[in-house]
């Protein structure tokens, strides 16, 4: 059987030009606001998809400046950072995203701005809304680029019930020795203190940070400066090795569970439910997700991590999500005012509460939420420091400390084998 | 030579010296008809734009710094003189090395002795040989995480140990530097067993019946018709089977992933755990490039060499 050789001819020329075709359409799928004067797009990220806090900021905006049309485009969370940094490339990026502080992820102002992708903030007084220990993360070359969407305790989520219950008490003014006191009977009882999910750098990372903001940054706010001009490094500061030994001393005296190198974040949940850890190190949100989750069964309160006796205990305040501009939006006014849109007072607040978290801007005690009244004396005081992560040079620094953590805990490593690749991690 | 292919090759030689008939000539020149090769032209063109292409380009980042995002330089060798001066990622290479390997030898030894066994004689053989090949079918990252289940402190393996007064065997399994690996390979080899059983059976099938029973009256014993018969006839399954396994175990990923994350503290790191991590984690897209290419080009070294070792010498 043949055909007319037309025919045939279209036919061997129709399927790449139809394979073309559909790549190309596959590829035009922008988010782009266009250009429409009154629309522009938003991307963010979010790991539920029942969450609606930018949805409702983009609702209110749109209340406030009738005509405008704000369309909104959810992206998984695990897949945020790869697909914004690829529209970005592509040129079809949101006019508006949501973002990462510092350099450390993909999707981040450092990464981002450095590439020459995102727009640059002007109005001066953006400057005065965002708290100064946050503006580094936010800036790029001394130009703000975006603005954080809330603040967050990265410390304890603790069940201070529970813990009571079972003669343990931890408050802000406690010191590392008063924790590692109480371990050894806590753990007689088949329990812990503290969960650590041993198996997710991350968290092994969260929890060494939290040390090092009282024995590393308290004492030295500008560290990150000072190693970017190699002025010192992870190995030469004893506020690093006082950190990691702290990590050493609560695995020695039974401060985690069981099994905790191993562990992942299921073990966190299971063990936090069945009363068999009274605390575990993760940014402060998370005490109302659960809180959420168990529909006021459990009562979590945020914790800053005790500082070894003799060194004065700082708060980590981490503020490394926000909002950015596209440099290429065809709308950058209305893109800027809606980015300040969304520190305003009222939104702030509003954003803040539906993420159990702590409103951007001067904070009062009746602000917050009462996961939160335990650290407002600390919260006034200015008693913290920024989440230092957020100044650092790249992912892979975090990383070396999250492992190498782990590895402090297996035995694998050592405190100067850890504070060395995350020194050759820095330079790389 | 055996037999079944001294007639086989009697067969070919025949055909080969029959006299070739001569080729019709098309009536016209641009006449065509199915079977010609251009008709899978536009899949080649595909597959050659879509998939070598993009592995060349990927190769061609292997040598700048490029982000992912914005500019890039060419940086000549200095991707690849990081990734051989860099502790983490030549023990990566080397756990690349101990599971491509390890796998290998496991799965098919494994897989041939399930497939002798079940080869003929035993009743229930069919139900056994569809038991053995049921984790074969199953994602490997759901596998990983009923594996991670069963190997955790407080799982279910630990747990029968101490029932059973062995309380001195409970380890960490997957947090045990020294057990980690072994327990991703155990993972690996129990997944993929039932797919080198299956390709030995095929080559199996193969076998006379006649042929062993002809062995066993000349009183050849089993070891010795096993070495003179069943290997040189299985050849080619043996190639299969061999190369198979040693592509899959050297770029393992999921299992690792959803076991250990490549920990702990990288200890169960492989270079394409690496890959994923140098490039969609850290966005170091030019130096996860590079370490693909080096990925690569070790698999493609290794099946050249096992693919010689294998060949048909007959």
């Amino acid at each position: 059987m043949t055909l007319p050789t037309t025919q045939r001819r279209s036919a061997v020329l129709a399927l790449p030009l139809a394979a073309a075709l559909m790549l190309a359409a596959c590829g035009s799928g922008g988010t782009n606001g266009g250009n429409d004067p009154h629309t522009i797009t938003l991307s963010y990220a979010s790991a539920n998809p029942t969450d609606q806090v930018y949805e409702v900021l983009a609702k209110d905006y749109m209340a406030a400046h009738p005509g405008v049309n704000i369309k909104t485009n959810r992206i998984a969370l695990n897949a945020a950072n790869q697909t914004l940094t690829t529209q970005m490339q592509a040129g079809n990026g949101p006019d508006v995203m949501w973002i990462n502080a510092g350099a450390g992820q993909a999707a981040s102002i450092g990464h981002l701005a450095k590439a020459g992708k995102l727009l640059p903030l002007t109005d001066p007084s953006l400057k005065s809304i965002i708290p100064a220990t946050e503006l580094e993360g936010y800036s790029s070359n001394g130009t703000l680029y975006g603005v954080p969407s809330s603040s967050m305790i990265s410390g304890i989520v603790y069940n201070d019930e529970v813990a009571k219950q079972n003669g343990v008490t931890i408050t802000p003014s406690s010191t590392l020795q008063d924790v590692i006191s109480q371990c050894g009977a806590v753990k007689a009882k088949g329990k812990a203190i503290f969960g650590l999910a041993g198996s997710i750098p991350e968290n092994s990372g969260i929890m060494a940070m939290e040390i090092a903001t009282s024995t590393v940054y308290g004492s030295n706010p500008n560290w990150n400066q000072d190693r970017a001009a190699d002025k010192t490094t992870f190995e030469n500061t004893p506020g690093w090795h006082q950190a990691l030994q702290a990590v050493i001393d609560l695995n020695k005296s039974g401060c985690f569970q069981a099994g905790a190198a191993g562990a992942g974040f299921d073990t966190l949940t299971n063990y936090e439910s069945q009363g068999k850890i009274f605390g575990f190190f993760a940014p402060s949100g998370a005490t109302k997700d659960i809180m959420d989750s168990a529909h006021g069964a459990v009562k979590l309160i945020a914790l800053p991590f005790p500082a070894p006796q003799g060194t004065k205990t700082y708060m980590t305040l981490s503020a490394d999500l926000g909002l950015a501009g596209n440099k290429n939006s065809k709308n950058p006014k209305l893109v800027e005012d809606f980015i300040k849109f969304s520190v305003s007072p009222a939104e702030a607040k509003k954003f803040a509460d539906a993420q159990g978290a702590i409103p951007i801007g001067n904070v009062d005690s009746s602000d917050l939420l009462p996961q939160y009244q335990k650290v407002a004396g600390l919260l006034k005081g200015q008693q913290y420091r920024p989440y230092g992560v957020d100044g650092w040079q790249n992912g892979q620094v975090y990383n070396a400390l999250g492992t190498g953590t782990t590895g402090l805990i297996t035995g694998q490593k050592s405190i100067d084998d850890v504070l060395k690749m995350m020194d050759a991690a820095w330079s790389s | 030579m055996t037999m079944i292919e001294s007639q086989g090759r009697a067969a070919n030689d025949r055909r080969s010296t029959e006299a070739p008939k001569p080729a019709r000539r098309p009536r016209s020149r641009y006449r065509v008809g199915y079977g010609y090769w251009w008709w899978a032209l536009p899949a080649v063109v595909l597959m050659i734009v879509l998939i070598y292409l993009a592995i060349a380009s990927g190769a061609f980042y292997a040598f700048t710094n490029w982000t992912g995002i914005g500019s890039f330089d060419f940086i000549g060798l200095k991707n690849f003189r990081r990734i051989f001066q860099t502790a983490e990622l030549t023990g990566a290479l080397k756990n690349s090395l101990i599971l491509g390997f390890g796998f290998l030898v496991f799965t098919n030894i494994l897989g041939l002795l399930f497939a002798l066994a079940l080869n003929r004689r035993l009743k229930t053989r069919h139900l056994l040989r569809v038991l053995l090949f049921m984790p074969v079918v199953i994602a490997p990252i759901a596998v990983s995480y009923i594996w991670k289940f069963i190997f955790a402190y407080e799982g279910p393996l630990n747990q029968v140990l101490g029932a059973i007064g062995l309380k001195s065997w409970q380890h960490d399994w997957l947090t045990d530097p020294k057990l980690a690996l072994a327990a991703v390979l155990v993972v690996m080899v129990w997944q993929n067993t039932g797919m080198v059983m299956v390709i030995y059976l095929a080559g199996l099938a193969t076998v006379p019946a006649e042929l062993e029973e002809a062995a066993a009256i000349d009183g050849a014993g089993a070891f010795r018709r096993f070495r003179a018969i069943t290997i040189p006839m299985i050849q080619p399954s043996i190639a299969i089977a061999t190369t198979l396994m040693l592509i899959q175990g050297f770029r393992i990923f999921d299992q690792v992933l959803a076991l250990t994350g490549g920990g702990p503290a990288g200890a169960t790191q492989t270079l394409a755990t690496e890959v994923y991590q140098q490039t969609f984690v850290f966005t170091n897209f030019g130096f996860g490039a590079a370490l693909a290419l080096v990925l690569s080009v070790l698999i493609f070294i290794v099946t050249i060499v096992q693919q010689y070792a294998t060949r048909d010498r007959t």
